[in-house]
């Protein structure tokens, strides 16, 4: 017999030119499981493509630990939760909570480093005090928490950040766009090669206040460190007062 | 004479009437619903030369069913059946099982004897064998039966037993305290493990309605005259399996058997290392949910086609329907599942939970049949043209290079570079 009209018999003419389906998520029970369809670095896109459907399975996920390997995972799918819920998101402390984060709401009590890194929309509240990176090139939406470290809203785009505490250092690095507010105080180099937006610090500020910056706005309502705005370029600082070598054209808060 | 289907369908509510055997109906083929346990050791009865396993509980009916339903086929009374069956203990040896060497033949009076004398045993004489508890078998003991089952003769001391084509029937429990686990190589020539599970609710009630002895009751199920019982084999053959079925055979064998990593892509070569293991870590197809490679340890031997195209024709047979793809996958889970192991991180996910293997298997086995019938037609159809001469082979192996499919890589493009 023919193998030709072997196969005929069996597809009975119906045979449909569809290729393999490969690569089909249908069974992601685990970060790990995730992880092995996308990588463990994966883009939004490739995380949402097999994101599980079921709200008990992505809840399944996200109260699994991710360590650091699968921290960025855990980070998507805690966004995408967040934009599938009507009501805010409770997250225990863990890193990159609300990660490209586009709609909805996250609190978290405390909160550990890239928190709300690259969001685009939505909120976030840190009952606590967040880690590194907080806000880290953000576009949208807003981030309020009790404090954070180093390194916070670094080249910010748009959205708001308020501190109800006080920031670590580097805050504002590279930023080119959106409003900051720390309720506190800030630490050195807050507003370093900043571009554009705003910088409002209720309290006082480190060394090196407005490093290099070329655009935006600083208004510190109490003292600023020594070297405030050091070969600073363009945009505006202004302060209560201004510790030793602070720069020529800055302002007083009158 | 009469089809014997008739008889049979009888003693089916027979053993249901007379409480003799109530089980749930947990085998669907296509619309209807049947009991996997007493079907598949119809089937078995249909056919010679297979093994059926009952597998499950103490007093999940295991041993009497087969009993029934030999006293039945083979006309016998159910004493009889009873006094026929071996049962597993550590002490039990190849004497005792198959025969032993007569003693009176060193006597004076037979010394003239030519050749030495066996004597055979009823169950070895019988065609109706029926191992009980086969578990409880030492391992080594174990081995007898690679010999016997399947076999149409037993050899012992010299002299061979022929009772001719067999129906062979095993029970075991699960791993008990006095349990012994079966080697892989006696498992794969049993054609088809089913669990038989305690009788539900409504069993039990029915099973409660039940006054009178089990003997007493097998007297009064219908029995098949030795031509009847002789006949169905032949009966069962005139079953032909459809295109679908025998491509989704051939198929589903290859999907279970071929590795990427092992030699010849052969599964079955593999020893030491295998897919539990780590040995698919990093491959193509690890982790990919539609391929079925990774996730079993071992690959199937032919065995399995022909347990699988005949269980197809002998359940199309007593359900009088085509032994169409209903058919194959309603059964090819219970004729592979206890000869693989499932990969114990997919097994111990929900829903099975470590202990679902043969819903897994089922799982694989659907999934296998749908894509062969569905997204395979194309790469099947450019591989028989090719292979017929109608397409030319470097231009068929292009093509297929495209598919991302084990079987078009592993199995058709070789195929194609050495004609």
């Amino acid at each position: 017999m023919k193998l030709v009209r072997f196969m005929d018999a069996a597809y009975q003419g119906k045979a449909s030119g569809r290729r393999l389906k490969t690569r089909q998520g249908d069974m992601i029970f685990s970060l790990e499981d995730l992880a092995d369809q996308v990588g463990e670095k994966p883009t939004r896109a490739e995380v949402e493509q097999f994101v599980p459907q079921d709200k008990n399975q992505l809840d399944l996920l996200i109260s699994a630990h991710p360590g650091k390997k699968y921290a960025l995972l855990w980070g998507y799918l805690t966004s995408l939760a967040a934009e599938c819920c009507t009501a805010p998101l409770l997250l225990p402390c863990r890193d990159y909570a609300g990660l490209e984060l586009t709609q909805g709401a996250i609190i978290l009590q405390e909160a550990g480093a890239h928190i709300g890194e690259r969001m685009k929309g939505g909120r976030i509240m840190v009952q606590g005090k967040a880690g590194d990176y907080l806000g880290q090139e953000m576009e949208g939406g807003g981030i309020i928490a009790a404090g954070c470290r180093d390194y916070a809203f670094r080249n910010m785009r748009g959205g708001y950040g308020v501190m109800r505490g006080d920031a670590g250092k580097f805050t504002g690095l590279g930023n080119c766009g959106g409003r900051i507010a720390v309720l506190g105080s800030c630490g050195e180099r807050a507003g370093w090669l900043m571009r554009a937006g705003s910088l409002y610090v209720r309290g006082d500020c480190g060394d090196y206040l407005g490093l290099l910056m070329s655009g935006g706005k600083i208004i510190v309502k109490g003292k600023a460190a020594k070297r405030a705005g050091w070969r600073k370029k363009g945009g505006s600082i202004r302060a209560e007062s201004y510790g030793p070598e602070a720069a020529d054209d800055l302002l007083g808060l009158d | 004479m009469p089809d014997p289907r008739k008889k049979i369908q009888l003693l089916i509510s027979s053993l249901e009437e007379l409480r003799l055997h109530v089980g749930r109906k947990d085998l669907a083929i296509g619309k209807e619903k049947v009991n996997a346990m007493l079907f598949f050791s119809l089937a078995n009865a249909c056919l010679r030369g297979r093994c059926v396993l009952l597998y499950g509980g103490i007093g999940a009916n295991k041993t009497t069913l087969v009993n029934l339903l030999g006293s039945s086929f083979l006309s016998r009374t159910l004493d009889e059946m009873e006094d026929l069956m071996v049962t597993g203990h550590p002490e039990q040896t190849e004497e005792k099982i198959v025969g032993f060497l007569d003693p009176r033949q060193w006597t004076a009076a037979a010394d003239a004897a030519g050749s030495t004398q066996v004597l055979w045993t009823d169950w070895a004489k019988s065609n109706w064998k029926l191992i009980n508890e086969i578990n409880r078998f030492p391992s080594g003991k174990q081995n007898l039966f690679l010999e016997i089952l399947q076999k149409r003769k037993i050899s012992y001391a010299g002299q061979v037993c022929r009772p001719g084509d067999t129906c062979y029937f095993a029970t075991m429990n699960p791993e008990l305290s006095a349990t012994y686990p079966l080697d892989e190589a006696l498992l794969d020539r049993i054609s088809a493990c089913v669990p038989a599970a305690q009788p539900d609710f409504l069993a039990g009630l029915l099973l409660s309605e039940r006054e009178r002895e089990v003997r007493d009751l097998a007297g009064m199920l219908p029995r098949l005259t030795p031509q009847e019982f002789a006949c169905l084999p032949e009966k069962v053959a005139k079953r032909t399996l459809t295109s679908q079925v025998e491509l989704a055979i051939l198929c589903l064998i290859r999907d279970f058997t071929i590795c990427e990593r092992a030699p010849a892509y052969d599964k079955t070569q593999l020893s030491g290392s295998k897919p539990s293991l780590g040995l698919c870590s990093g491959c193509h197809y690890h982790n990919n949910p539609e391929a079925i490679c990774w996730q079993i340890d071992e690959g199937l031997s032919d065995r399995v086609r022909q347990d699988l195209r005949a269980f197809c024709r002998a359940f199309a047979y007593l359900l009088d329907r085509d032994a169409d793809l209903p058919v194959l996958k309603a059964i090819a889970a219970y004729v592979i599942w206890h000869r693989t192991t499932s990969l114990r991180s997919v097994l111990e996910r929900p829903p099975y939970y470590g202990v679902g293997k043969l819903a897994h298997v089922a799982m694989l086995v659907e999934k296998s049949i749908n894509r062969t019938m569905n997204e395979r037609a194309e790469m099947n159809l450019i591989f028989s043209r090719a292979v017929d001469g109608e397409l030319a082979g470097a231009q068929a192996i292009e093509i297929l290079s495209t598919f991302d499919d084990p079987i078009a890589r592993l199995d058709y493009i070789p195929a194609l570079e050495q004609m």
